[in-house]
């Protein structure tokens, strides 16, 4: 290796290891009620993210088996930390799968969305 | 009357400037509830502001006996969104035969289809491979030009009752490599049909879709298998009608603005080595690195 070579990769490496913290796409990483989880009828829904997220633009919708939606409340984000994004369940809810679909615009624009079920035991 | 309407006007204002504040941001390879990783050997199908830096791989012994070191780097910048041009290029230790940089390699790349319910995403390209760019062994009279097609499917769109499959996903690409000159120093150059796709179950998507994975570095790896092959289809000195190519089973650790990703190289048959290698890569996601300069395209225009 010459030393035209070593100074490139030098400089490389140099600039890849000194990016500035940032912001990424908003994943899931957290959910309560629990991703595939058996729970007792939950009274609000929380989506923990990797990123903050914008609740005046991301979104969450919860169905009962066989496509009837739950009503909930506004989303917001925890006060304390902003990638927690938090919809209040406005009932009690039966026995029976539940289907949570959300979408998130993360504070950088970014989109992401998915979705997921729970069971609300007897 | 007239505060009542400028309230509407500002308020609208408010809209429309919160609108396009809020405009989406287009990059990394997302498709629905899917992100296709980077991937080593089978070009991923999104286009998007990337840096792969380094890659570094050693190449399975050559059946001539050769060892080759590589260290590259390749950089993508969106020009519009969906449209970008990526540059690489790095160099080539091998052994015999000594040091070379290698050619500048470019593709222009266009990511024509999303259906994101399906999660299925394509792209098509167009590499040159630009001649009298490389250096010593790397050196050639010529450029190689390559029409590209890269796909992916996510299998999210799989009924609730086959949960435990739509982590899975499959890319795929198949490209033709069309030399500029047919004949070097009384040696045919063969066009090559280089094709290939990858196997990958994503434990990110396991976490948000099927279940909860409660330890934070599992819940980042995507185990993948790359098949990457190269068959010669024109040109081709009699004998040497061989497809050559790798399996390449590896990890790739997903963090929030880049990944890590490291593969085994088993050559397919002798033609394509004697023993295994092995390829890493870093990858930066420049559109989440610098969101608002380097990393967005340069101009929105066509974005929806």
């Amino acid at each position: 290796m010459n030393r035209r070579s070593i100074v490139r990769i030098a400089a490389a490496l140099a600039f890849a290891f000194t990016v500035p913290a940032a912001f990424a796409h908003a994943q899931l990483e957290k959910a309560t009620p629990a991703v595939g989880g058996a729970v007792t009828s939950p009274v609000e829904i929380r989506l923990k993210f990797s990123e903050g997220v914008e609740p005046r633009f991301s979104g969450i919708v919860l169905t009962v088996e066989g496509g009837a939606a739950v009503p909930l409340g506004k989303p917001s984000v925890d006060p304390a930390d902003s990638s927690v994004l938090i919809v209040k369940v406005g009932k009690a809810l039966p026995p029976g799968v539940y289907t949570v679909t959300w979408h998130a615009i993360s504070v950088d624009t970014h989109s992401t969305q998915g979705d997921f079920q729970f069971t609300v035991k007897p | 009357m007239l505060s009542t309407t400028w309230r509407s006007v500002a308020h609208a204002a408010i809209g429309v400037a919160a609108a396009l504040w809020l405009s989406p941001a287009f990059a990394h390879a997302v498709c629905g509830d899917r992100i296709f990783p980077a991937t080593l050997g089978i070009d991923d199908p999104g286009v998007g502001d990337e840096l792969a830096l380094p890659t570094l791989t050693s190449q399975p012994q050559g059946s001539d006996g050769t060892r080759e070191f590589d260290a590259t780097f390749s950089w993508t910048k969106t020009i519009l969104p969906g449209l970008g041009l990526s540059f690489s290029d790095g160099g080539a230790w091998l052994r015999p035969g000594g040091y070379g940089w290698q050619a500048l390699d470019t593709e222009l790349k266009y990511n024509f289809m999303c259906l994101a319910q399906h999660e299925f995403m394509a792209s098509a390209g167009f590499d040159v491979s630009w001649g009298r760019t490389g250096t010593a062994a790397q050196y050639s009279p010529f450029n190689t030009y390559s029409p590209i097609l890269d796909v992916g499917k996510g299998f999210g769109d799989l009924p609730a009752s086959l949960n435990i499959l739509r982590p899975l996903a499959i890319t795929a690409e198949v490209s033709e490599a069309i030399p500029g000159q047919s004949w070097t120093d009384g040696l045919q150059n063969p066009t090559m049909l280089n094709w290939g796709f990858t196997l990958q179950y994503s434990l990110p998507y396991y976490n948000s879709h099927v279940g909860q994975i409660d330890n934070d570095f599992l819940r980042r790896l995507v185990p993948v298998t790359e098949f990457a092959f190269s068959t010669p289809i024109a040109n081709v000195p009699s004998g040497s009608q061989i497809t050559t190519g790798t399996i390449q089973p590896g990890i790739i650790y997903e963090g929030d603005t880049w990944q890590l990703a490291v593969e085994a190289l088993i050559p397919i048959n002798s033609a394509s080595g004697r023993n295994i290698g092995a390829v890493a890569e870093l990858h930066f996601f420049l559109d989440d690195i610098f969101p608002d300069s380097l990393g967005k395209p340069i101009s929105k225009w066509g974005q929806p």
